[in-house]
This record gives structure tokens, C-alpha cells and sequence, in this order.
């Protein structure tokens, strides 16, 4: 059983940005909830006024733009929707197979993208993808709207640059060109993961002509590993130096000595984390291109 | 249909528990209910110097408060093995979690409430957090250990208490000196056994609700004669006065023998004057009890050819601030130390170590988990200096039934060589193995049945059905699918026509307690022996009502025939009271007796601990995966061979889990993986590949029938089986759960000095 | 953090419609009522257990427009206009559903208190695929824990109430 709390219902963006304004930290955004009741079941917070956005139409959406150049995701879509979505699956596969591994059943029946980027759990698997992906979030509170990337969304454990009167209203992930693909690496002992690894591939005429990195979970935020990204731009696809993009992926990653392990072992596991997703990158983006 | 002995029939609680309709103390409704919920410690070691309620008991919808100034008028201590327990804190807490108050409020959220409301004074004192800190000369002692008064139930010898030391065990045989003297190999090494959380998904759940000077308390325990008698002798009461009823439970494994919640609750119902429940949240359950953490050092010799020749071990488990069943477990352990093998000579040095831990107390194959993956591996480690299969050296060594296990214990009962042949057999021994694949077997063995007194009473009614007054706890291991069973078989009469309600002490006879693998051979031959007493009731009955003698009459299918004249149960009662209604009695009964091969010579019976394992190594994360995963189960005979087989299957999942992750963590006392979130047990996602599970059925234990009990072994077999299957790809383990980050080290740790890798520093 | 008494008035109450195994509830909630509080101790359906408390184990699991959610860490708001489906109403009168009924058959159960929300999972899993492998299997049912059996019988009780409620051979049903 929860301390009383009051629930309110918008029917519009401002209508909640209005509520959140005026009740300030004594409020919270209810979506998915499979995080926020946690953390009010265990008294870790409480929050008198819960505003419940699911009220509001439209927020569960996940369509194509109309310029057809990026994915649009309303943040009410759960984990459950984006694992399944035609739409999600046809044009963005590595991010429903990544939805697809978000803690476990009844989890991603429940829980939202939104609420997932917004709580900003450290251990959270679609931000460490969105942030190699390099989505942009759309936040936008009752007389105004902004479009943050990724990486400057997840500032800390549990903090974003969300302010208290905004709401994440899209999440915006550009579509990958043809001669791109990803893959995603995870390792886990508990039921959070240890360590994850997010790795997309621009391959043109057999050679490397961008990379995109991603490290989560293993420290507060997920990190992009630049000089890995670096090091591999212009090396062939299939030969590329990719253990040493690990090891400049681990000398980067700022791991934490928690229960999972040690910051020793998960640097480790990042290095071969990230050759093993580079490497699957790369065959999956040789093999679009030898498709097509 | 008669289903006896042998037969796969389904569970006979299966569809209650399918549809939801199986009821566990948790579920039940009474009314004006209270609910309890339990302030508990935030220090290891303190002095309270002031427990102020008043602002609690004012909260509305707060009915009472409790603390220890509220049993000043009973002895508060309890323990079944050492008294060493108040039922709330007086005057210090011990461990980090232990209960000092409680509050009964209308529901769960003012319950919460109001303990935040309780002021409490603590007085930090020194504490010893870790067995090492515990076992130091400066040391601060957790108990008067000089003026501890032994429990009801403890079942050993003079306990001898000194420092923080509750109990020490020692076993001995041989000239230990000369018999490593003549060891060509020797293998000595120091381990390490974590803390484990048993995880019986239901969490303890007790409902206590006083009438006059009596009280009935509805618990999820699997030993209600032994909660019984301790709440009896704490409120002081006679016996008959506390009725205890018994629930399905949601699981077991030892986590809740013995007495746990109940005392709490039963306080707090008499003072509030209602009936209260109280029930555990999970992190609340993991510091009410938990698996013994041990260091151990272990040193085995044996002649150039592999063949054993002496064993020294010391080992030191950490029981946490009070003994709970500490000294059992490690009296269980001493017997597991030896190993199933022949030795000229062999020494075991155990004690049980009081530390400022949550209390440690039962969890399948305690003891044997503890010490057979060590023994287990120094057996291999000889096996590999000798040259000699790792098979072939156990079957060389391996104890034959009628040896001696233990100076003065039960022969051996068991068949181990086969019982090794048939995992061997499984594991393809022998065949190539792929890269980086190991496969290991662990065998041992496990004193089981605890104190053999049981008694069981069947009432056939009129209409023929029987119903069977048992005590032994429903947890899952199947008990009343069994007792069914078995009285099918003695009665000769349909199953659907027996009928085996929960265990409630005002109805059901003593039993002494469901663990120890015990319930089948023993409240089993209870139930055995009573329907047996029916059957020759009916029988008596029928050669009068046919007037013929009574070796003429055959019982079939729940009638009595007499070449083809048949007369119905029903018909006999009927016929023998001479009106519609009557009932026959049967009562049975085991006890201890004399003499040799009796139940008199402990353990009732030896349970073999075996498992087999294939596993494959990643290199790159360290993670082990297992392919293979093999235990036998040897009953004797199986009542249910599905039963057994799922019950293996079970114990050797909760072994995988001992071997691989499971492991409680603590800083200063404090528990720093209370959750589900960052415990973890086994998923479908741990399972072996290959989930095998055989039987070995002898006829050669001390049940009915030549059964013996099962359901622990495979729990003690499988992390011996799975660390020998690491070693035998060169990774050396000491100390458990072998987490990836472990192996990583140790392979990080072996690079380029396999040779002196593993090889634990031998002395002449 | 100190917590404060709460006046015991002041929680507000909403009147929600939903439907649990078939029948109408037309009831008033409070907002922060558990959905599994609401109907262990409202409704009386005790077959969801409470036991890790944090979404992990599953024993809580009922079905909510199908899909499987852990009524401990759900809102009995969530479920206003809305379809449950607890273990008490998969059965239909005394006919077992066939994965009870594989359950029953299988050994696939023994203390019983993880089984409805096993069961309950495993039929979200075969509505959405026919004739899984094991392997989906094992993911889909990862959230539900099971300290007794090992898990073996039941991934064969699955195996076997998927070729019972649409025998091999006939149209799957889209994934």
C-alpha cells in the first residue's frame, strides 16, 4: 500500500505542464509507473499529485515523418509496443531488438520508452542505444518546445535535463542510411545489466565512414566512446582494428565498483563487449550492403 | 483406481494449485484481523538506551505497540538449539534487521507508519561483523556464553559455548599423523562458503489469535510440533493450548524450520487482544534466516596411486548473532566432511561462530553443500597428481554399503558406485569433449531424517473413504501426494477416495518435523503402519461377514473378496457397527527402538549427494554456461518417480544457483543485496541445456518398502559437480559462488603459470 | 525521511468500471490502492501472491487487456475500463484450461505459489506464438521465477498445452 496521493488527468501537453508548474517536486509524471511505484513502494519518494499523462491522446504514437527521414515515437509507447510495432521493426530493427531485452515481460507490457529515458536509471537499455543512435528528444511544456539530443538529455543517476514543468513529448530517431547497421551487446549477472554496448556502422565501398558508440550501465550515464569512434573511421569493414576501438571504448567508459563487479572487470567486459558489437555491426552492415 | 507405489500419478494438489484455489497462510481472512509489521535493527551491535512508543500508539488506526517490557512476564527466550533469543531485543540488538518492536494497526500502511514513529536511543557498540572479527582475540562477545541454557530441541551433546564460539564439534578416527606420513600426495588449501538466502517465495507469513488462555496461530512452518512446544514454553502454557494449523506453504528448504516469526506474532495478538497477522516482506525474510557462510581449510592425502588415505579438515560457520539450527548445521557438516570414502584416518574440527549477522539456520543439504564441492575438489586434484580418472579414483575409494561412515553412525546404506556409474553414463564420460568444456562429478553424502519420531492416524469412514491425519508440512515436495500413496497401497483403495488435509496440532499427531528429507520414510511408515492396522481391521470384519477365515479375503479396488463375493468397505463398517454410520481407526507410529538397524543408530538414513555437470567456458566474460546437468536420485524405491525426479531437478537448479551467483553481501552487517532486483536466483534463462535426472532404487532404506527419503542430495551434489568441470578445464575455484569476474581473475590469474596454478602448496 | 501521519480522510476516491474474469466491477478505488492489494483484499482473488515485492519474480502476474503486468507494482487505477484476467478465471466451470491442465499432468508445479503467474505468462506467450521453441519460451517466461522446479517440467507442460490448443500443422497465428 502507497501514502495517499492525488491523480490528475490532462487532455493536453499544456494541461500537464500547467499541473507540473504548479505543484512542483510535490508532483511526478505518471506513465508506465514500473518505476515510479517502485521507488513510492519503498518510501525512497513521495509525490502528493501523480499526472497521469496517458490522458493525453496522441502520446502513444509511433509513426514514420512525414518527410519519411526519421522514426517518431510518442513516449507512451512501452517497451511491449516497440518490441512488436511493424512500423519500429521495419525501420528501425536493432532498436525493437534492443526494446525486446528491457527487463522482462510484464515490464515491458508496462513501461514506457518515455518513462524509461526520463528516470534515467543507469542501467537503462534503450538510452544507451538512443545516445549511439543520436536521437533527439522533444520536450515541451505549456508555452514552449525544444529538441535536445540524447546526450544532452541523461546528465546524471536519476537526472535529466528535463525541467519540472516539461514532458517528453516525441523521441525522434533519424533513420539509418542503407549502408548502416548496429548491434547491441549486453551483459548481465542480476536483473539490471553490468555492462551494455551500442555499436552503429556506416560502411561505404568496404570501408569504415562512421561510428557511433554507445557505453552504458557500467557507471552513472551512458558515455559515447569518441576516440573509438575515431580510430575506426576509414579502416575496412571487415578488418578493422576493432579490439582496439574496445580498449579505447574501456579506457573512456568511467565504470563504478558496485555489486555487479568491479570497475576492473567491467572495463573489461566493455572491451569485449565492443569488439563483439563492432564486429556484428560490420556483418550486419557488409551484408545490407551485399543485399541491396 | 488404486495408485500405489510407482505410480506417476498426478499431484493431489495439482488442480487446487492450478486455479488459484490452494490456500497459504497469507491468503486466509479472519475478522478484525490486525497486521503486524516489525521494527527492526539499523546497527549490528548497540545498546538501546530508550524505546519511546507513545507517539506511535497515538497514530489512529494503531491498536497496540510492542516491546520486550511488554513479555516481562514470561521467560523470553527461545531456541531450539541454544536459548539464546529474545523475542524482541532487551537492553541490545545483535544484528543488523533484528526485531525490537512491533505494531498491530488496522492495516499494512499505519503499520509502516507507526514504526516510523517509534523513538528508539541506540548506543553503537563494537561489532563483530565477519567470522574473522568474530574469532579475534579482542573480540566483543555477543553472548554470556557461560550462562546460555541449551534449547528444547538441540539433539547434541553438551554444547560447550565459549567466546563467541556457540557450539564446536569434533570427529576423529585413526592416527592422523602417521596415516599423511605415509601420503605420497597431498592437497591442502583453504575456502570459502558465502552467506545464501533460501528464497522460499512465499516469505513467512503467521497469524496468531488468542481465545481465553489459548491460541491458535496459522503459520507457514514446516515443523509445527517443534513451533508448538517453543511457543508453549514461552508464554507458558500447556502444550494442548497452542493450536498450530499449517497452510500450503510456498516453499520451504529449511528457511522456515523451526520457529521464526510466530513468537512476535503470538505476543502481539495477546497484547492487542485481536488476532494479528504478521507477514514478511522478502528483505524481512532474508535477515529472519539464511544459508551458514564459512571459511574451512582442508588437507587430504592419499598414496602416489590415488588411493585416499587421510583427511584433516577445520571449518568455522558463521551462524549469525543467535545459533538458530547453527549447531545442527555444523554437526551435519562434520558428517560431510569425510567425504563417502574408505580412509585409514581422518580428523574434523567444526564450530558454529556467533557474529553480528542476521541468524543463519536450515537450507537443503545444509552441511554437504557446505563441505562436498571441497572435499569433492581435493579428491580430483588427487585424481590429476595420481594420473587417475577422476571415475575411476572415486570408484576405487568409494565406501561399499554396510562400511562404516562415521565412528559409531549408521552403516552405509547406499549404493554409490552405481549411483557414480549412472552419472558418469549420463555425462558421456570419457567421450572427447568440445573446446573449452569440462565435466565434473561430485558425490557425498548427508546424515538424514533427523529424530525418527512420527505418528499418523487413518480414519476410514463409512462411505469407505479414508482420510489421513498426518503433521508433515505440504511445501511442495509433494508429502500428500505421497501419504496418499502409500495408503493406497496398504488399503487398496482409489485415490480419489483418501483424503490428506494440512497438519494442525489439535488433529493431526505429532510428527517431529517436516526436513531432513525425512517425511516419506518416516511419517510415511507412520501412515504406512496405520493403514496397515485398517487393512487387518477389514479384513477381520470381512471373515466375519463372509465367515471365513481371514488369510481367505483379498482387498481390491476398496471391496474385500472372498472368491467372487465382494463386499464394499462401505458394506463392512456398515456390517461391523451394525448402522449407517461408524469408523475404523488405524494409528501408527515410528520411534527410535533399540538395537542395531533400527532407527536407533543416527542418521535414520544416509542420503547420497550426486551430481554430474558439463560446463563450457567464455573465455572473454569468464561466464560458464552449463550443458549438462545430471543428478540420481537413490530412494530406495520411488513412491512417485515423478516426483523425485521433479524434486531432483529442483535441488540441482537451487545447486546451480549456490555455485555460480548466489550470494548474500555484506558491509558492516548491513545487507547490500536485500532485493529480488539484486539477489539472483536462478531463471529459465540459468537452465542447463541438458536437465537429467535419474533414480537408483535398492530397496535399501529404513521405509516402507525399502524406501529412503530424497530431495536435498542433488542440492550438495551439483556445485562439486560444476566446480570439478571448471578445474578440469584449469580454472582452480576456492571460494563460491564462481561469478564470471571470478574466473576472469583466476584465468587472468593463470596465464602463463598453469603448472603451479592449481597445485595447493603441499607440505612433507 | 520522516513520515508524516497521515489524516486518514483525505485520500480521494474514484469510481472505476472494469471487468475481472468475465464479471463487471463497478467499485470506488483509492489512487494509490495496488491493483494486487485490490484484489487479494477487495475482490477476494488470492491466486496472484505477493512475494518480491519489486517486479522481478512474477507471482503477482494477471493479465490486464491480456497482456502480463505485476499487479504488485500496478495501480488498481490502471485497470478502470479494462479487462483482468486472474488464475481464478482461466478455467471454464470444471473444464482446466489446457495449460492448467499440462500443469497438472507435467509435474509442472510443486509449492504452487509461482504457478498462477506462471501459467498466466505462458498463455499471453502462446496466444502471441502458437508453437514457440524453447528458447522463446525461456525468454518470455524469465520474469517468473520458480524456486522448486528447476523449470524443466514446465517449459514441457508449455510445450505440450501449445500442441493441445492448436495441434501442429494448422495456421499459426500472426506473431
Amino acid at each position: 500500500m502507497l501514502r495517499p496521493f492525488e491523480i490528475h488527468e490532462p487532455g493536453t501537453v499544456e494541461e500537464a505542464s500547467v499541473l507540473l508548474a504548479q505543484f512542483g517536486f510535490d508532483a511526478a509524471i505518471y506513465a508506465g509507473g514500473t518505476e515510479l511505484l517502485l521507488i513510492m513502494k519503498e518510501g525512497l519518494a513521495h509525490f502528493p499529485h501523480l499526472v497521469n499523462i496517458k490522458t493525453i491522446p496522441g502520446l502513444d504514437e509511433i509513426a514514420l515523418s512525414t518527410e519519411g527521414d526519421e522514426l517518431q515515437i510518442g513516449p507512451l509507447a512501452t517497451h511491449w509496443e516497440l518490441e512488436r510495432s511493424p512500423t519500429v521493426k521495419k525501420h528501425a530493427p536493432l532498436f525493437a531488438e534492443v526494446e525486446s531485452q528491457v527487463a522482462n515481460t510484464r515490464v515491458r507490457a508496462m513501461g514506457t520508452i518515455g518513462g524509461n529515458l526520463c528516470f534515467a536509471e543507469p542501467h537503462s537499455d534503450p538510452a544507451t542505444l538512443l545516445l549511439a543512435w543520436g536521437a533527439t528528444l522533444e520536450l515541451s511544456s505549456a508555452d514552449a518546445q525544444r529538441q535536445l539530443p540524447a546526450a544532452d538529455f541523461t546528465l546524471g543517476m536519476f537526472e535529466t535535463a528535463r525541467q519540472p514543468d516539461e514532458i517528453l513529448t516525441r523521441i525522434r530517431l533519424p533513420l539509418l542510411s542503407e549502408n548502416t547497421a548496429g548491434a547491441y551487446r549486453k551483459f548481465s549477472t542480476h536483473e539490471r545489466p553490468m555492462a551494455t554496448v551500442a555499436a552503429l556502422l556506416e560502411v561505404k565501398d568496404g570501408m569504415i565512414e562512421h561510428a557511433r558508440l554507445a557505453v552504458g550501465s557500467v557507471g552513472p550515464v551512458p558515455i559515447r566512446a569518441s576516440e573509438a569512434e575515431g580510430l575506426l573511421r576509414g579502416q575496412g569493414a571487415e578488418e578493422a582494428a576493432f579490439s582496439t576501438a574496445g580498449e579505447l571504448a574501456a579506457s573512456a567508459s568511467d565504470p563504478i565498483d558496485d555489486l555487479h563487479g568491479s570497475a576492473e572487470y567491467k572495463r573489461h567486459l566493455v572491451r569485449v563487449l565492443t569488439t563483439q558489437a563492432l564486429e556484428q555491426a560490420a556483418k550486419r552492415a557488409v551484408g545490407a550492403v551485399n543485399e541491396g | 483406481m488404486t495408485a500405489g507405489i510407482g505410480h506417476n500419478v498426478p499431484r493431489v494438489d495439482a488442480r487446487s494449485k492450478v486455479t488459484g484455489e490452494a490456500l497459504f497462510t497469507g491468503d486466509l481472512k479472519l475478522a478484525g484481523l490486525l497486521h503486524g509489521k516489525v521494527l527492526r535493527s539499523p546497527y549490528p551491535h548497540a545498546l538501546i538506551r530508550r524505546i519511546n512508543t507513545d507517539r506511535a500508539a497515538l497514530l489512529p488506526g494503531v491498536m497496540t505497540v510492542l516491546t520486550s517490557t511488554d513479555l516481562q512476564d514470561i521467560d523470553p527466550y527461545y531456541g531450539h538449539s541454544i536459548k539464546d533469543r529474545p523475542v524482541l531485543a532487551i537492553d541490545r540488538v545483535r544484528f543488523v534487521g533484528e526485531p525490537l518492536a512491533a505494531v498491530a494497526a488496522q492495516d499494512e500502511i499505519t503499520a509502516e507508519q507507526a514504526l516510523s514513529l517509534i523513538e528508539v536511543e541506540y548506543e553503537d557498540l563494537p561489532a563483530a561483523t565477519t567470522l574473522d572479527e568474530a574469532l579475534s582475540e579482542a573480540a566483543p562477545r555477543l553472548h554470556e556464553t557461560d550462562t546460555l541454557r541449551p534449547g528444547l530441541f538441540h539433539g547434541l551433546g553438551e554444547l560447550h559455548p565459549q567466546g563467541n564460539i556457540c557450539y564446536h564439534h569434533a570427529i576423529s578416527r585413526g592416527d592422523l599423523a602417521e596415516a599423511f606420513k605415509q601420503s605420497e600426495i597431498i592437497v591442502e588449501q583453504e575456502y570459502t562458503f558465502p552467506a545464501v538466502y533460501q528464497y522460499a517465495m512465499e516469505p513467512h507469513t503467521v497469524i496468531a489469535a488468542w481465545e481465553g488462555k489459548s491460541v491458535t496461530v496459522w503459520a507457514s512452518c514446516q515443523h509445527p510440533y517443534l513451533v508448538r512446544a517453543e511457543l508453549a514454553d514461552l508464554f507458558d502454557m500447556p502444550v494442548a493450548n497452542v493450536r498450530i494449523i499449517v497452510p500450503f506453504l510456498g516453499g520451504g528448504f529449511g528457511s522456515k524450520s523451526y520457529t521464526k516469526m510466530e513468537p512476535i506474532t503470538v505476543g502481539l495478538a495477546r497484547k492487542a487482544g485481536r488476532p494479528v497477522r504478521i507477514a514478511n516482506r522478502v528483505d524481512e525474510a532474508m535477515v529472519t534466516t539464511r544459508r551458514h557462510n564459512m571459511r574451512c581449510w582442508m588437507r587430504t592425502g592419499a598414496q602416489a596411486d590415488g588411493t585416499l588415505l587421510a583427511r584433516d579438515v577445520r571449518f568455522w560457520m558463521d551462524t549469525g548473532a543467535y545459533a538458530d539450527n547453527g549447531p545442527r548445521v555444523v554437526a551435519t557438516a562434520a558428517d560431510a566432511a569425510p567425504g563417502p570414502y574408505r580412509w585409514k584416518s581422518f580428523q574434523i574440527d567444526a564450530y558454529c561462530v556467533y557474529t553480528n549477522r542476521p541468524p543463519a539456520g536450515s537450507y537443503r543439504a545444509f552441511g554437504a553443500t557446505h563441505l562436498q564441492w571441497i572435499g569433492e575438489s581435493q579428491v580430483d586434484e588427487i585424481a590429476r597428481q595420481a594420473g587417475a580418472d577422476p571415475v575411476e579414483i572415486r570408484i576405487r575409494n568409494l565406501l561399499r554399503p554396510g562400511e562404516e561412515v562415521r565412528p559409531g553412525g549408521k552403516l552405509l546404506d547406499a549404493d554409490l558406485v552405481g549411483d557414480v556409474q549412472k552419472i558418469a553414463t549420463a555425462l558421456d564420460w570419457g567421450s572427447p569433449k568440445p573446446p573449452d568444456t569440462g565435466r565434473g562429478i561430485g558425490v557425498g553424502l548427508l546424515a538424514a531424517g533427523a529424530r525418527p519420531v512420527s505418528t499418523a492416524i487413518v480414519r476410514m469412514e463409512i462411505d469407505g473413504h479414508a482420510t489421513i491425519l498426518v503433521s508433515s508440512t505440504e511445501m511442495g515436495q509433494g508429502v500428500r501426494t505421497v501419504m496418499s500413496q502409500l495408503a493406497s497401497q496398504e488399503l487398496a483403495l482409489p485415490i480419489d477416495h483418501i483424503k490428506v488435509p494440512g497438519g494442525d496440532t489439535l488433529i493431526t499427531p505429532y510428527d517431529r518435523s517436516t526436513g531432513a528429507s525425512r517425511s516419506t520414510t518416516l511419517a510415511g511408515m507412520a501412515v504406512h503402519r496405520a493403514a496397515r492396522e485398517i487393512r487387518h481391521q477389514l479384513l477381520e470384519i470381512a471373515s466375519q461377514a463372509f465367515e471365513v477365515a481371514p488369510g481367505t479375503i483379498e482387498l481390491r479396488d476398496g471391496a474385500a473378496w472372498h472368491a467372487d463375493q465382494s463386499l464394499s468397505y462401505s458394506e463392512l463398517i456398515q456390517f461391523h457397527f451394525g448402522f449407517t454410520g461408524g469408523e475404523l481407526i488405524g494409528r501408527g507410529e515410528v520411534s527410535p527402538g533399540g538395537g542395531k538397524g533400527s532407527y536407533a543408530e543416527g542418521p535414520v538414513f544416509w542420503e547420497v549427494c550426486i551430481g554430474g555437470a558439463e560446463v563450457r567456458l567464455n573465455r572473454d566474460t569468464g561466464r560458464l554456461h552449463i550443458t549438462r546437468l545430471v543428478s540420481v536420485a537413490d530412494v530406495g524405491q520411488a513412491v512417485n518417480p515423478h516426483l523425485v525426479e521433479a524434486q531432483e531437478m529442483g535441488a540441482s537448479m537451487q545447486g546451480l544457483g549456490n555455485a555460480l551467483f548466489e550470494e548474500m553481501v555484506f558491509d558492516e552487517g548491513q545487507i547490500l543485496n536485500g532485493t529480488l532486483l539484486d539477489y539472483h536466483i536462478p531463471t529459465t534463462e540459468d537452465m542447463p541445456d541438458q536437465f537429467i535426472s535419474r533414480l537408483a532404487e535398492n530397496e535399501d532404506g529404513p521405509g516402507p518398502y525399502g524406501i529412503k527419503g530424497a530431495g536435498e542430495g542433488a542440492l550438495a551434489g551439483v556445485p562439486a559437480a560444476i566446480v570439478n568441470a571448471l578445474a578440469d578445464i584449469g580454472v582452480p575455484v576456492r571460494e563460491l559462488p564462481i561469478t564470471p569476474e571470478r574466473v576472469w581473475r583466476a584465468l587472468k590469474d593463470t596465464e602463463g603459470e598453469r603448472d603451479d596454478a592449481w597445485g595447493p602448496p603441499s607440505t612433507p | 525521511m520522516r513520515v508524516e501521519i497521515p489524516n486518514g480522510d483525505d485520500s480521494p476516491h474514484l469510481r472505476i468500471n472494469l471487468k475481472v474474469n468475465g464479471q463487471s466491477v463497478d467499485t470506488s478505488i483509492e489512487p494509490r490502492e495496488l491493483l494486487l492489494d485490490f484484489l487479494r483484499d477487495r475482490l477476494g482473488f488470492t491466486g496472484a501472491k505477493r512475494s518480491c515485492d519489486v517486479q522481478v519474480c512474477g507471482t503477482c502476474t494477471v493479465l490486464l487487456d491480456g497482456r502480463p503486468v505485476s499487479a504488485c507494482c500496478t495501480l488498481a487505477y490502471e485497470a478502470r475500463d479494462r479487462e483482468l484476467l486472474t488464475i481464478e478465471g482461466l478455467a471454464k466451470g470444471d473444464e482446466l484450461h489446457p495449460l492448467q491442465q499440462s500443469f497438472v499432468e507435467q509435474t509442472a508445479l510443486q509449492c504452487g505459489f509461482c504457478t498462477p503467474g506462471m501459467i498466466l505468462t505462458a498463455k499471453s506467450l502462446l496466444e502471441e506464438i502458437s508453437h514457440p521453441t524453447r528458447q522463446q519460451i525461456q525468454r518470455y517466461l524469465k520474469g517468473n521465477l520458480c524456486r522448486c522446479t528447476g523449470y524443466w517440467n514446465i517449459l514441457v507442460a508449455v510445450e505440450q498445452a501449445a500442441r493441445r490448443l492448436q495441434p501442429e500443422g494448422q495456421s499459426e497465428s500472426p506473431a
